[in-house]
């Protein structure tokens, strides 16, 4: 086994691939940035870098030689930054550092959604109808002529960033052009490629993934499947398991499905085979992510496997010594991702320091984050501060059980979107298990207080917090001074 | 310091305003008796000691966690936001004596700028001094018209409560 391995990540991940190192004896190296200075991550590491690199903690030569350095012998990307990167993979082989992740070959087959696609498509089994586009062919009559054999609603899609940022859905020919041009360059910024591809819109869908787990003899098995259906501007924001919207056989015949496919690519570590579910219940794959993701603890909730542990042993070249009759799949577990960001001002970035930062507690009930109180939210990465799971017998009590860890979840300082998920979750058709892709769509977020008792008691407290404020009990701003101000006069002191 | 004042207050929430009393309650730091619309509720602020930093209070039997806004001009309570206003009533009913013309700082702060000289003519109502505090500039004017016979603050000096400014004959 590993004697000390680097985290090539940060935030609440970083923290999450800690723990297991923790536990399973294996010394831990973080990275940081300026910002990041305040993380948990670097608190709770045994040993801690700053990263000089401008492109911080997606900078192989730096990442590699901290490695070297500090004498590092296994790396473990996370999710984005290095992760899905073979070259990076193969440098790190060539170093004689173990990359926790599919080999390069493997990577490399995955990497491109079209081509993965391709090859699923060749073995016999659904996937969206799509036409690639020809690099480097732009010109208007080509584009209107491949998104014809489609027709519209269509979606463009970068070959490498799969559904993920950058996706766009066309509903007219009068919008291709701008919208390819727009995807393109978006797709040039955040994947550093921009071969883009046309996908028929599935819509309303359900997204579903099937985590696997497979070591180097080709020993597979699954740990059940997770619906991420409920999106805010193609990011998941809630993400279950079991999928409310499967039945029994269509859930045997997906994790079947799903094994055959990982198969196919000779997948090796810890997977996610990712579906759309079309409105008659067909299935159709989309692409296989061979790395941790966010909503990975929602599986390891209802399967009771460490897969991070999993991940690092199966590196390490140990059998993965289960069957699937191993895995026991229980009750039903979910996640929110709760971001800073602000719901009342949409949802911009809300960094800034926590001054309050109470966790839920109680009996299955889980947080992963890097936040407490006196770290500063960073502005430069995304808003994800903290992942919240929860686990019930049921779909009920699970939801149950996250209402009220949701009404316990305080954070003061900043602003976060636990407001938007409280609603959710008290949602009528969401509390059903009855939603799809579309469902934020027609969301309304309500802001309208309608419990009387509570607006008065709430008149009550105000008065009373502005008593307290005032001087000796008397206000300090009064009345006809406030009279007196001229809007365009105040500012803040210098 | 007498620590008995009845504030009477008008405070909105949203569109919709109450008429509220407040008073503190005798020998019960961070308790108040607070009456609304004709009722009278118990109201106990555990933190009362940091004003700034209050996030939870009890309403009778009744405990809220909420986040105040720094100026209280918004407030969240229970995954809503709300916007506030609170009004002095009592305050607004105390006028200047009209005819005094020594103008007294109104709230303490920084002296930002005298927008008047020695011996000058100002009309009533005309901005005389503008007075930084709570973040904001606060435009004091003169209570009366006439001459300025004398000016007791600079700019950048800070006053405290009722200190004399400056005086109009």
């Amino acid at each position: 086994m590993f004697k000390k391995l680097l985290i090539a990540n940060r935030g609440e991940i970083a923290v999450r691939i800690i723990r297991t190192c923790r536990e399973m004896g294996i010394a831990t190296v973080a990275l940081y940035t300026l910002a990041d200075r305040d993380s948990l991550h670097v608190r709770l590491a045994d040993e801690a870098m700053l990263l000089h690199s401008p492109q911080r903690y997606g900078d192989a030569d730096e990442v590699l030689a901290v490695a070297k350095q500090l004498g590092a012998d296994a790396i473990h990307p996370g999710y984005g930054f290095l992760a899905e990167e073979a070259d990076f993979a193969e440098r790190c082989a060539q170093e004689g550092i173990t990359f926790v992740g599919p080999s390069a070959a493997v990577t490399r087959s995955l990497r491109n959604k079209v081509q993965a696609m391709d090859t699923v498509k060749q073995a016999g089994y659904s996937v969206p109808v799509y036409v690639e586009l020809e690099e480097g062919k732009l010109d208007e009559s080509y584009l209107l002529e491949r998104a014809e054999e489609l027709g519209y609603p269509l979606v463009v899609k970068s070959a490498i960033g799969g559904r993920g940022r950058g996706a766009r859905v066309v509903m007219k020919a009068a919008r291709l052009m701008e919208t390819v041009e727009a995807a393109r360059r978006e797709a040039k910024l955040i994947y550093g490629d921009d071969h883009m591809y046309l996908e028929r819109s599935i819509a309303p869908s359900h997204y579903v993934v099937v985590q696997v787990l497979a070591d180097a003899d080709g020993n597979m098995v699954h740990l059940g499947e997770r619906e991420g259906s409920l999106l805010r501007h193609n990011q998941k924001l809630i993400e279950e398991s079991p999928a409310p919207s499967l039945t029994n056989e269509q859930r045997q015949e997906l994790w079947a499905t799903a094994l055959d496919i990982a198969h196919l690519f000779r997948f090796q570590n810890a997977g996610s085979v990712e579906f759309l579910v079309d409105g008659t219940g067909n299935f159709h794959f989309t692409e296989l992510k061979g790395r941790i993701q966010i909503e990975h603890a929602v599986s390891e909730m209802v399967s009771d496997v460490d897969i991070v542990r999993e991940q690092i042993r199966i590196a390490a070249g140990e059998a993965l010594g289960r069957t699937q009759a191993d895995i026991r799949l229980n009750g039903w577990a979910m996640q929110c991702r709760i971001n800073a960001e602000d719901p009342w001002n949409d949802y911009l970035p809300s960094p800034g320091l926590i001054t309050r930062f109470r966790l839920p507690q109680g009996p299955d009930v889980r947080i992963d984050t890097y936040g407490y109180v006196g770290c500063e939210i960073p502005q430069r990465y995304d808003p994800l501060l903290a992942n919240l799971i929860v686990k019930g017998d049921s779909r009920e009590s699970c939801v149950q059980r996250m209402r009220r860890a949701l009404q316990e979840f305080r954070i003061v300082g900043v602003q976060t979107n636990l407001p938007l998920h409280m609603q959710i979750l008290h949602d009528e058709a969401f509390a059903a298990g009855k939603y799809d892709t579309r469902f934020l769509n027609n969301f309304r977020f309500e802001t309208i207080c309608r419990d009387e008792t509570v607006r008065r008691d709430l008149a009550a407290m105000v008065a009373v917090a502005y008593a307290l404020r005032g001087h000796n009990g008397k206000p300090q701003v009064p009345e006809r001074i406030q009279t007196g101000w001229h809007r365009s006069a105040r500012r803040l002191p210098v | 310091v007498e620590n008995n004042t009845m504030n009477k207050l008008m405070v909105t929430i949203d569109d919709k305003a109450f008429e509220i009393e407040v008073s503190p309650q005798r020998g019960s730091a961070g308790e108040y008796v607070v009456t609304l619309d004709g009722q009278s509720l118990h109201v106990y602020v555990p933190d009362y000691a940091t004003p700034e930093a209050v996030d939870w209070m009890i309403v009778d039997n009744r405990p809220y966690e909420l986040i105040l806004g720094p100026d209280l001009r918004s407030v969240q309570l229970e995954g809503l936001r709300h916007t506030i206003q609170v009004r002095d009533k009592e305050i607004r009913s105390v006028r200047p004596a009209s005819g005094d013309g020594r103008l007294k700082a109104p709230i303490p702060g920084l002296i930002a700028r005298i927008n008047v000289e020695l011996e000058q003519a100002v009309e009533a109502g005309q901005t005389v001094v503008v007075l930084e505090a709570m973040k904001m500039e606060n435009e004091i004017r003169a209570p009366k018209s006439g001459i300025v016979r004398q000016i007791h603050v600079k700019p950048g000096q800070t006053v405290i409560l009722s200190e004399a400014l400056l005086e109009i004959e």
